[in-house]
C-alpha cells in the first residue's frame, strides 16, 4: 500500500455555510462551536406548496446583486474556492488541479427549466449539461491547466473529491490541487427526502434516543492541498496533513446503510492503516451523524468495530446537527472542520442532544463544544447507494 | 508491475435480451427500475464472465469506477415530472435513489457484492477519466483489480430500445495477478 506519508498538506481553506456565510472561516468557526443552529422551517422556493420544512439555507440577501437562486451554486462554490486560494496565500497556480463533488449541481437551472416548459405545456427537453460542467467552468475561470474531476458519489462527494485530489499529488500528476464540494438546497430533492421519510420534523438530533430524521442544508468548501515539498519550498502556511483516504461500499442497499456498518467500518480501517496509527491515536471523529436512526446506529457500531475500547475515549460531534446535511458538500466542510478542530485544539458539539440512547453510548461531545488536544482527526461520510468514505488528518 | 486489461464488454440498450443468455441464472432473475440500471448490471456481469471472475465478490478486492454523461438526466426528468404533474403524491420514493449519478455504480455493487472502492464520475464525453483514475488507483496499490467504464447517450434520438444507451466496461488488474483465474490479458 502506498501511504499518503508526509506527502500532501493542506495550506489554505475556504468555506460558506449557512452559518455566518460570509464571515469568514473564523467567525463560521465561532459560531460552529457556541452551538448555533442554522436550521429553520421554510417553504420550498420554486414550488407552490403551503407546507414548509426544516432546512439550513444561506441567506439569499446577502449575496452580491441579490442573485438568483440558479446562480447560487455558481456563486458559493467560486466564493469558497477564491477564499482558499487567498487563504493559502497562493499568486501562482495555473498548473493547480481541481476536484469537486456534487450531487445536484445541475439541479436548479434544471428544476427552473423543468417548471416553466410545464408552464408552457411543451415537452420537456433533455438537459445538455453534465454535472461536469460546474467543475469544468471553475477551471476555466481560473486557468487550470491540471488534472480536472467531478465526483458524485452521493453525501460522500465531498471526502471522496478531496482523497482522490491528495492521490492526484502523490501520483506526482500535479503539486497544487483545490478539491472540496458544493450543493444548495433543492426542491426536488427535499420532496425525495420527504417520501422516503428521512426528514425529521422537530429539532435535528443525532445520536440522542429520541432522533427522528435529518434536516437539509448547502454550502461549499475548498481547500488547497500541495505536495509538502511544494508547501515548504513557498514557505506557505500549513494546516495539517492527510494521513489516509479510503472508499468502501457497503453493496446492500440502495437507499439503507449496512446495519452493521460493515462499508464504514472497513473504510476507517484502511485509511488509518494507509499511517500505521493504532485506533488510539485518533484524537477526533467528525461523524457523518445525521440524525437518522439507522445511520447513527450504524455509524456507533462502525466506530466500536475499529476503535475498540478506545471509541469511548475519543470525542465524536456531528456539525450536521448545526448545518443540516449539505449532500456532496458536507464532507469538505466536515473535513474542514476536523482542520479546524486541530488549529484551534477544540472538539464541536453536537447540539440538541437530551437523552442518550443505549445503543448509542459514545462520547458524541453534547451540547457544548470543549477544548481537546487534536493532533490526529478523522471525517467519516456515507451515503446513498451504500458509499463510505474517510480521511484521516494529522499535524505535520 | 503495469496494469493489464483482462476483461472487456459492450453492450448497448437495443440488444440487452440477447447478450443475458450467459449470465448467472441470479443476474438474469433481477428485477430492475430502469434501464440504465439494468445495461450497466448486465454489462458488468459480461465484463466478469470474460475475465473470468468468479461472482458474487465478496470482498473488497474489486473497485469500480463509472463513468456518466448526461444520460442520468433522462432518470432526473421522470422523477421530476412526476412532481410537477401530480405535487408531492407525484415523488416517487422508487425513482429519487436513481437521481443520483452513483446510483448505477451502487446497483452494480449490490448485484455483484462488490465491497472496494466505488466512484462515480460524471463526465461530458468519454471515459478517460475514469479509466485514468482506474490505472492510478491500481499503480498505487490502493486497489488490485478494478472495473473501469460506464454508461452514455449514444443518440438521443433514439428511444431505450432503438439503442439510446451504451455501456462499456473494462476489468484491469496488475499484471501479476492474471495467472491466479487463468484470464488472459488483451
Amino acid at each position: 500500500m502506498k501511504s499518503l506519508k508526509d506527502a500532501v498538506v493542506i495550506t489554505g481553506i475556504g468555506i460558506i455555510t449557512p452559518l455566518k456565510p460570509f464571515g469568514g472561516v473564523n467567525e463560521f468557526w465561532n459560531s460552529l462551536c457556541s452551538g448555533e443552529d442554522a436550521i429553520k422551517r421554510t417553504s420550498l422556493p420554486l414550488l407552490d406548496m403551503d407546507r414548509k420544512w426544516l432546512m439550513a439555507g444561506i441567506d439569499q440577501s446577502r449575496f452580491q446583486n441579490n442573485i438568483s437562486s440558479e446562480n447560487k451554486l455558481q456563486c458559493i462554490a467560486e466564493e469558497a474556492l477564491c477564499m482558499a486560494i487567498k487563504d493559502a496565500n497562493l499568486t501562482e497556480y495555473r498548473n493547480a488541479g481541481l476536484s469537486l463533488g456534487t450531487v445536484l449541481g445541475n439541479v436548479l437551472a434544471k428544476e427552473k427549466r423543468l417548471i416553466e416548459s410545464k408552464r408552457q405545456k411543451s415537452k420537456c427537453g433533455n438537459e445538455r449539461e453534465s454535472l461536469s460542467h460546474i467543475t469544468t467552468s471553475l477551471a476555466v475561470k481560473h486557468n487550470l491547466n491540471g488534472p480536472t474531476i467531478t465526483i458524485s458519489t452521493a453525501c460522500t462527494s465531498g471526502t471522496d473529491a478531496i482523497g482522490i485530489a491528495a492521490r492526484k499529488i502523490m501520483n506526482g500528476k500535479t503539486s497544487i490541487m483545490f478539491a472540496g464540494g458544493v450543493d444548495v438546497l433543492s426542491d426536488f430533492a427535499i420532496l425525495g427526502f420527504h417520501v422516503l421519510q428521512a426528514l425529521t420534523e422537530e429539532k435535528v438530533r443525532p445520536f440522542d434516543k429520541n432522533r427522528s430524521g435529518l434536516a437539509l442544508g448547502e454550502g461549499a468548501a475548498f481547500m488547497v492541498l500541495e505536495s509538502e515539498k511544494h508547501a515548504i519550498h513557498r514557505q506557505a502556511k500549513i494546516y495539517g496533513k492527510v494521513m489516509g483516504y479510503a472508499s468502501r461500499s457497503d453493496a446492500n442497499h440502495l437507499t439503507g446503510p449496512h446495519r452493521e456498518g460493515r462499508g464504514l467500518a472497513d473504510a476507517i480501517k484502511q485509511a488509518i492503516s494507509e499511517y500505521n496509527l493504532e485506533p488510539h491515536e485518533i484524537d477526533y471523529i467528525n461523524a457523518h451523524g445525521t440524525g437518522t436512526v439507522y445511520n447513527d446506529l450504524m455509524e456507533t457500531k462502525a466506530i466500536k468495530k475499529v476503535f475498540g475500547k478506545a471509541a469511548h475515549d475519543i470525542p465524536i460531534s456531528s456539525t450536521k446537527s448545526m448545518l443540516g446535511h449539505s449532500f456532496g458538500a458536507s464532507g469538505a466542510v466536515e473535513a474542514i472542520c476536523c482542520l479546524l478542530s486541530m488549529k484551534n485544539k477544540r472538539v464541536p458539539p453536537t447540539i440538541n442532544f437530551r437523552e442518550k440512547d443505549p445503543e448509542c453510548d459514545l462520547d458524541y461531545v453534547p451540547n457544548v463544544s470543549r477544548h481537546h488536544d487534536v493532533n490526529t482527526a478523522i471525517s467519516l461520510s456515507a451515503g446513498f447507494g451504500g458509499q463510505n468514505a474517510a480521511i484521516l488528518f494529522g499535524q505535520t | 508491475m503495469k496494469p493489464v486489461i483482462t476483461g472487456v464488454s459492450k453492450i448497448s440498450s437495443n440488444n440487452i435480451e440477447s447478450v443475458t443468455s450467459g449470465l448467472h441464472d441470479s443476474i438474469r432473475q433481477m428485477r430492475f427500475v430502469n434501464s440504465m440500471e439494468q445495461l450497466t448490471v448486465i454489462a458488468v456481469g459480461i465484463l466478469l464472465n470474460d475475465a473470468k471472475i468468479g461472482i458474487p465478490i465478496g470482498n473488497a478486492s474489486v473497485s469500480l469506477f463509472v463513468g456518466i454523461d448526461d444520460s442520468i438526466e433522462d432518470i432526473k426528468n421522470e422523477y421530476f415530472e412526476g412532481i410537477l404533474n401530480e405535487g408531492i403524491l407525484g415523488a416517487s420514493p422508487l425513482l429519487f435513489p436513481y437521481t443520483t449519478p452513483n446510483s448505477l455504480a451502487a446497483q452494480v455493487s449490490i448485484a455483484f457484492d462488490i465491497r472496494g472502492e466505488n466512484i462515480t464520475i460524471p463526465i461530458k464525453h468519454s471515459y478517460r477519466d475514469v479509466i485514468e483514475y482506474a490505472i492510478e488507483c491500481i499503480t498505487g496499490k490502493y486497489t488490485g483489480t478494478a472495473i473501469a467504464g460506464g454508461i452514455r447517450v449514444q443518440d438521443r434520438s433514439l428511444s431505450v430500445g432503438e439503442g439510446r444507451y451504451v455501456a462499456e466496461f473494462f476489468f484491469t488488474r496488475r499484471s501479476g495477478q492474471r495467472k491466479k483465474t487463468g484470464s488472459n490479458d488483451i
